[in-house]
């Protein structure tokens, strides 16, 4: 429940629902009956954050235990934040209405690098300092997870912990210590010495980090008996792991706003772009009974309509079609939607398609990522223009009329003729479309195509790679728009200052942390938001912190580099890596683990296990 | 299959939620409640829901009119305690019946509006000012309509006008009109009324009583 003195403001601002808390399912317990307050932050919108589903499983995990209490908290609409400034309103959380500097925990989850200036602008709203040193009581301990977090290096001043990896068993451990070194009246260097001892907490104070004169790192050395490593915390066996069987559902439309589980983490697929698949390894499934259950309960306490079925790859899912015909009696019965994101539709069963379309029919997407098979083969994305073809020929014999494709550009090794291929792969989708004999009267085909701007990332086989200035990325979508020649298929962009941006953040170091809180107090914040990301700020705050931002995104880094992440341990290893990245430029493919184990070494985090190649010698 | 009518109330938290908004609060809470709501056929098959006469963002209703089709018999009770079993804060099922009168018969609403000023003072004016101007039989304000804005005389929409003040407190009884064809949001009044003495309260508490026919009997 708001604070009172919100009141009088809420039918001035926009959806005021978002400030509102009350929503089903969300906890309200006795505060002085419990021993620790944990303020869930999300630093995005409300419609953002509640589609997320990590937040969904860390809420109901704390508010599972007696002694603790979680509720949430979101970053305010700039209109919001105008009311709460003005008003000397501070930040609060949805379910008590109390203002969040008074919480023992403030647990951020960082899932994209432009929401580095909301974290700021919330802690700054709630009446505490922005950096760590600053906050000199044992609580809030302010902490991050996510993503992000593998590379902690830009936001390091900022929080005091960060978690690399699962949170589900940290968090509760976490939480245990803190107990008790408030109960004994513990200052926080005193805490974070002994958290940093917990496997999978890092704590950034207790690393000092050297430069060399070409501003690469020289040292980062542990300090106060801090690990030297931190390996990410692992969740062995996903079947035991908490689940939640409540989501709180809200009342305004959000972006996800469904019943969403899990079916496995990792990939077995090793596409050398993509981040999630190496931070995620090594593969671990749940079991189709165990995903069944959790999604029957949390559509029973929600009233949803809809499942989502959650993973990397959700055809790579060994259960999958048990699991579906085990789910399709009750789901039909109830008018429920199962929704398989990421799915690969030429291995899945024709018949057991069009069953689940038989509720709501969902759109179609392919990832083709590149525009021929030369840079398919260098990114390694296994999908051949047949299976494509093939499956949208399958599509449209089934009625459906409009395509959606996934694209990046500022790959390495790209070429016009690699652009160019984007297009032709989009006319052939077209021209597959009017072989079709039984094509519907009258209805045109729309192919769409989305194209991203690659961000090298940490942990992939990309790390060393030189990321495309803006200015040549907006030349190559230039060259592909040129290339499209029918007004079927239509091109939709990012902004190449925004993949730019996050390229920074993404393989930055803590020197970065002074141009964030510069560009903060220069007004920037919800930079995610394109109508808000104020490009000249960020400049000047490059300029004025002495900060090359291209020395982060446009350099090619050696091997025997020190990166600014390498005290992180997420159980690939760097051999794996360095030899991925070598077959990218020879445009040699690595099978996927299903057929091969590649060796990538995330094994060794899960006692040697994986679930993709069962037992090995670790 | 059977048509029901539901009543609600809707305050509290519950104001914040839009009417957009509610449509997808109401068709779960039925479906958490486990009540067979009968579905349209078709391509995109949806539950059967109608809000007879949706409720503006910030507004209370005490006694709101939703229809939905059900496909089992279910007892009028069982259906009310199965709804308020699963739903949100600040919505109540208040009743449960056959519907008696058409959608297209609503005519009117009755509201009761509080008023809150800094100032007994400020309070006194405005009921003075306000009663004098109904009276009169002249409030033009623009009104947003589909086919663009125009200027209307909102007394020609009021049906019943009562106000009284106490302490800085304003309290409005009030029957505007309500529907499809002509309709009169209680907000649209209030801020026609404030702009007219350039009032500027402290809060405004619009709560709408119920619905009413024509010959101003209760909508049933």
């Amino acid at each position: 429940m708001y604070p009172k003195e919100i009141e009088k403001f809420l039918l001035k601002v926009q959806k005021p629902g978002r400030y509102t808390g009350g929503e089903l399912n969300s906890v309200v317990k006795d505060k002085s009956k419990v021993d620790i307050r944990y303020a869930f932050c999300f630093p995005d919108t409300y419609e953002i954050g509640m589609s997320h589903l990590g937040m969904k499983i860390l809420y109901s995990l704390v508010n599972a235990r007696e002694d603790a209490w979680c509720e949430r908290v979101f970053a305010p609409w700039v209109d919001m934040e105008e009311v709460m400034r003005e008003n000397n309103i501070p930040l609060y959380a949805l379910e008590s209405g109390d203002a969040i500097k008074d919480f023992d925990v403030l647990g951020f989850t960082m899932q994209y690098e432009l929401s580095y200036t909301n974290v700021l602008n919330m802690l700054d709203l709630a009446g505490l300092p922005v950096r760590s040193k600053d906050r000199t009581s044992l609580t809030p301990i302010v902490i991050a997870g996510g993503a992000c977090v593998c590379n902690s290096e830009p936001i390091a001043e900022f929080f005091d912990i960060t978690l690399p990896g699962d949170g589900e068993e940290v968090t509760n451990e976490l939480i245990d210590l803190l107990k008790e070194y408030k109960a004994k009246g513990a200052s926080k260097h005193e805490f974070l010495v002994a958290a940093a001892q917990i496997k999978g907490v890092y704590v950034p104070s207790l690393y000092e980090v050297e430069y060399n004169e070409d501003n690469t790192v020289k040292s980062v050395t542990p300090t106060n008996g801090a690990p030297e490593k931190v390996v990410k915390r692992n969740v062995a066996n996903l079947d035991e792991m908490f689940s939640p069987s409540e989501f709180v559902v809200p009342f305004l439309e959000v972006v996800h706003d469904r019943t969403t589980v899990e079916i496995f983490r990792g990939c077995i697929r090793g596409c050398r772009f993509c981040q999630a698949g190496f931070l995620n390894r090594p593969l671990r499934s749940k079991s189709p009974e165990v995903v069944e259950a959790q999604c029957k309960a949390i559509c029973d306490s929600t009233g949803y309509d809809e499942i989502s079925l959650c993973s990397l790859s959700t055809s790579d899912y060994r259960g999958l079609e048990t699991l579906i015909k085990n789910m399709l009696p009750w789901t039909i019965d109830e008018k429920i939607n199962i929704a398989l994101p990421s799915l690969r539709a030429d291995n899945f069963p024709k018949e057991l398609m069009e069953k689940l379309n038989a509720v709501r029919r969902s759109g179609l997407t392919f990832a083709p990522e590149a525009g021929t098979q030369r840079l398919r083969d260098v990114i390694n994305k296994n999908i051949t223009e047949e299976e494509v073809l093939r499956t949208a020929a399958q599509a449209f014999s089934g009625g459906w009329t409009a395509v959606k494709l996934y694209f990046m550009i500022g790959l390495p090794t790209e070429t016009e003729e690699d652009i160019r291929g984007i297009a032709n792969l989009a006319q052939a989708v077209v021209d597959e479309f009017y072989k079709n004999p039984d094509k519907p009267k009258g209805k045109s085909v729309s192919v769409s195509i989305s194209l991203a701007s690659l961000v090298p990332k940490p942990f992939t086989p990309f790390q060393w790679e030189p990321q495309d200035k803006p200015d040549t990325l907006i030349e190559k979508q230039d060259f592909l728009i040129n290339c499209v020649t029918t007004r079927k298929v239509n091109v939709s962009r990012h902004v190449p200052w925004t993949s730019f941006l996050e390229g920074v953040f993404a393989r930055g170091d803590r020197r970065l942390a002074d141009v964030i809180e510069t560009a903060w107090r220069k007004g920037c914040r919800l930079d995610g938001w394109s109508e808000h990301l104020k490009k000249d700020a960020w400049e000047e705050s490059f300029a004025e912190n002495g900060i090359d931002p291209f020395f982060y995104t446009a350099r090619r880094r050696d091997y025997d580099e020190i990166l600014p992440w390498e005290h992180m341990d997420y159980g690939v290893t760097k051999k794996f890596l360095i030899s991925e990245n070598k077959k990218a430029h020879e445009g040699v493919t690595t099978a996927c683990c299903r057929e091969k184990c590649a060796g990538c070494g995330a094994n060794k985090l899960n006692g040697g296990v994986c679930d993709e190649i069962g037992k090995t010698v670790v | 299959m059977k048509s029901v009518r539901l009543w609600f109330k809707k305050d509290g938290l519950a104001v914040y939620i839009s009417h957009l908004d509610m449509n997808r609060c109401m068709t779960r809470a039925v479906r958490r409640a486990d009540i067979p709501l009968w579905y349209t056929e078709g391509f995109n098959p949806h539950p059967y829901m109608t809000f007879l006469m949706p409720l503006p963002l910030g507004q209370s209703g005490m006694r709101e009119p939703l229809d939905i089709r059900i496909e089992e018999e279910l007892t009028f009770k069982e259906i009310k305690n199965r709804l308020n079993a699963v739903m949100p804060e600040g919505i109540e099922i208040v009743d449960v019946a056959k519907p008696i009168c058409k959608p297209n018969e609503i005519a009117a609403g009755e509201y009761e509006i509080d008023v809150e000023f800094v100032s007994e003072g400020e309070a006194e004016g405005f009921a003075a000012g306000a009663k004098a101007v109904i009276g009169g039989g002249i409030l033009n304000a623009e009104k947003r309509s589909k086919r663009g804005i125009k200027t209307v005389n909102l007394c020609e929409l009021i049906r019943s006008f009562e106000i009284k003040q106490e302490e800085n407190l304003v309290r409005i009884k009030t029957v505007l009109a309500a529907g499809n064809s002509v309709n009169l949001n209680a907000e649209l009044l209030m801020s026609a009324l404030y702009n007219e003495f350039s009032a500027e309260p402290e809060k405004t508490e619009i709560v709408r009583t119920g619905l009413l026919r024509e010959d101003l009997s209760i909508f049933e």
